[in-house]
């Protein structure tokens, strides 16, 4: 017993949980650092408040108590299910906290006051956000019931969104302003992010069966799109104004169809491009993959090498594709953000535009859209590589 | 009936089969047995053609095989393979049913089909049809394997080490069940392996190959008591080979009249489990019981004796 217990580390001898400790660490850091920032108008420099300083007196109250108890769960080592639903919880109480802080800091008559997050709060969000992904992990939650979850959750913040609750955010106020052009670019950023993807796999699929098979093509075809991988992507739209707007000028239609030197039409070239390498890639890992007495037996009951490729390596290579689609998905979603640089719209042209304004909150406004989009892609085509893997070892 | 007419394949300035030249018969099951390089997969893959022949040909009942098109003439030809080859991604029925499909038969004969096969290899339909290969135990996926192989009742067919992968105890039972089967069914059977041992337990005629070379082709009492070159008596072991000659006959070609003690032994034991059986429990003979359990004569120690050595 003594043994046992000299030998283990240092927390797990004080029976404190090991992740508890940084989550408790940040939740500490979030609480002493300020939670809302306070702003005459939008682009002047903010007013950090603390917690006490932020909030009414007993909202502060409720803010200590949710903080302090949550922390005592993440440390103790509680289990899973209690530790999901004290990060739900302290989730909750943090927006609706966040929502009565913008109602208490901006005053009455404050049309043109500014309430946004200050670095206490991301820190406790994010502290939140691990307790929340590791409880769900330690849960061992299933595929459709991380979609579930998912769903929920992403529900939940719509309601939130549409009930007002955080309509005194500065953030939803630069929405407010331009309810017309988020959802306009939001779109674009969807088209830029998904149709660049769906063009990748229409070629690097095909493109990854083909070097599969012929050996020789391989390196070349691999060591180019790992070339065009490494251009950084402001380089690349440089690139492709020269060949796009020679198109647009001599290729009759071309510029009807909105192929221009700037525009959408490089930056989803660009996209397309970056999405090769993964696509083709994992293809050809997927396909190598495939045991060899496997296709030996394919070919050896007479299946012609299409029936095998549809039928056998297909199937067989289809969680390491679909891994390709999460990176180049994920990838596209983010990336898409720099096609606002070359008028190629998308959640970009707020992030340029908040840059050029110097005004953090309308940043926020193209960031936090495009971050969400991200983490639910990859949720998403987590969950379906698994349902497709399910029925194998 | 194969005929396989001077077959040999080269990679390059190497030489995997060298000019063989063997007939099969129709219904027999003909072990090709070798070292490892002796090119007894390539010779046995050039039948199906996943290997194409340097020059040569095999005759499948007079057809030469090189005049079809490759996919219809592997889906005549049984293939089992040494780890099976199971698609991983389907089940157990799903694997069963792969040569049917292809060959477009109607659904309800390839149920048909899949159920008759499962019962045949003693894997009970309901509780494996839907199961995925990992969920079977190895000498349950080589059951399956074959049972795949023979779903388009094949006249022909070909196996690579099938036994290579089960451990000592399943694989005896895998190769009787083997046996009763191609008794059963009459399929021709090419099957190659590296053990000498299953080779004269399983082969109607045996095939040695070394270097690429055909070295004798025989039934296997006669490679037993005549090998052709000491490459061969070398393969079946000096100190074995009394036992493995015992090992290819049954009681009831040596018994005799008389009476004896103790246990009976059954008639169709082989000679060698025979011999065991008398060293251990210490007795000079013993009697032989018919199937139906009643006493038909005697086996002796002296006449096993004599069935062990070379023929004078």
């Amino acid at each position: 017993m003594a043994d046992s217990v000299a030998r283990t580390a240092p927390i797990a001898r004080l029976g404190l949980d090991k992740l508890g400790v940084v989550v408790a660490a940040l939740l500490a850091i979030g609480a002493a650092s300020p939670f809302a920032l306070f702003r005459a108008n939008r682009i002047v420099a903010g007013d950090a408040k603390l917690f006490f300083e932020a909030l009414p007196a007993p909202a502060a109250a409720l803010f200590a108590m949710v903080v302090f108890t949550t922390a005592g769960v993440a440390l103790s080592k509680t289990p899973a299910r209690a530790r999901l639903a004290t990060a739900i919880v302290f989730v909750i109480a943090m927006a609706g906290l966040l929502a009565i802080a913008a109602d208490h800091l901006t005053p009455p008559d404050g049309r043109f006051a500014r309430v946004a997050p200050a670095t206490g709060f991301w820190a406790l969000a994010f502290a939140g956000s691990i307790l929340f992904a590791d409880s769900v992990v330690r849960l061992k939650l299933g595929p459709l019931a991380r979609l579930l979850a998912l769903a929920l959750g992403a529900a939940a913040f719509a309601l939130a969104l549409w009930s007002g609750l955080w309509s005194e955010l500065s953030i939803l106020k630069e929405y407010a302003n331009r309810a017309d052009v988020f959802w306009r670019e939001a779109g674009a950023h969807l088209v830029l992010a998904i149709g660049s993807l769906a063009a990748a796999m229409a070629i690097g699929l095909p493109l990854g069966v083909l070097i599969a098979r012929k050996r020789g093509l391989r390196a070349p075809v691999l060591n180019t799109l790992n070339a065009i991988q490494t251009i950084p992507s402001i380089a690349l739209f440089g690139i492709l104004i020269g060949p796009l707007g020679w198109i647009s000028g001599h290729v009759p239609g071309a510029a009807a169809l909105g192929i221009h030197g700037i525009g959408a039409a490089p930056a989803f070239l660009a996209l397309f491009l970056y999405s090769l390498l993964p696509m083709a890639a994992n293809t050809v890992i997927g396909l190598d993959q495939a045991p060899r007495d496997v296709v030996d037996a394919a070919d050896g009951m007479g299946m012609t090498s299409r029936q095998r490729l549809f039928s056998v390596e297909v199937p067989l290579a289809l969680p390491v594709i679909l891994t390709g689609v999460r990176i180049v998905l994920v990838q596209n979603i983010g990336m898409a953000t720099i096609a606002a640089l070359i008028g190629g719209g998308g959640f970009g042209v707020f992030v340029f535009a908040g840059l050029g304004q110097t005004a953090p909150d309308l940043i926020l406004l193209g960031a936090l859209p495009t971050v969400l989009l991200a983490f639910a892609a990859a949720i998403v085509l987590d969950a379906t590589i698994e349902l497709v893997t399910g029925a194998r070892p | 009936m194969i005929a396989i007419e001077g077959l040999t394949k080269t990679y390059g300035s190497e030489i995997a089969v060298d000019n063989v030249s063997m007939v099969v018969e129709g219904g027999a099951l003909t072990v090709i047995v070798g070292a490892s390089g002796a090119g007894k997969s390539t010779l046995m893959r050039m039948v199906n053609r996943l290997v194409e022949p340097t020059s040569g040909r095999v005759l499948i009942d007079g057809e030469d095989a090189a005049g079809l098109p490759v996919h219809e003439l592997r889906r005549r030809i049984g293939y089992v393979i040494q780890n099976h080859g199971l698609f991983p991604h389907r089940t157990v029925a799903q694997n069963i049913a792969t040569v049917p499909t292809l060959l477009g038969w109607d659904r309800r004969r390839i149920a048909a089909r899949v159920e008759e096969l499962l019962q045949l290899f003693q894997l009970d339909p309901t509780t494996f049809a839907g199961r995925h290969p990992h969920e079977l135990s190895g000498g349950q996926q080589q059951r399956v394997g074959v049972a795949r192989a023979l779903a388009a009742e094949p006249k022909l067919l070909l196996m690579d080490e099938p036994f290579g992968a089960l451990d000592p105890l399943v694989r005896a039972k895998a190769q009787d069940d083997l046996k009763a089967i191609q008794r059963q069914l009459s399929t021709t059977i090419i099957l190659v392996t590296h053990d000498m041992e299953e080779a004269t337990r399983l082969g109607d005629r045996i095939a040695v190959m070394d270097g690429g070379k055909l070295i004798q082709y025989a039934p296997p009492a006669e490679i037993l008591v005549h090998p052709a070159t000491p490459f061969v008596a070398a393969l079946i072991g000096v100190g074995d080979r009394p036992f493995r000659l015992l090992s290819l006959e049954t009681v009831a070609q040596v018994v005799e009249p008389g009476e004896a003690e103790g246990k009976p032994i059954a008639a169709d034991a082989d000679l060698r489990d025979v011999l065991a059986e008398l060293l251990w429990s210490r007795r000079a003979a013993a009697p032989v019981a018919g199937r139906d359990g009643r006493l038909i004569g005697r086996v002796t120690l002296a006449r096993l004796i004599e069935r062990a050595g070379t023929p004078t």
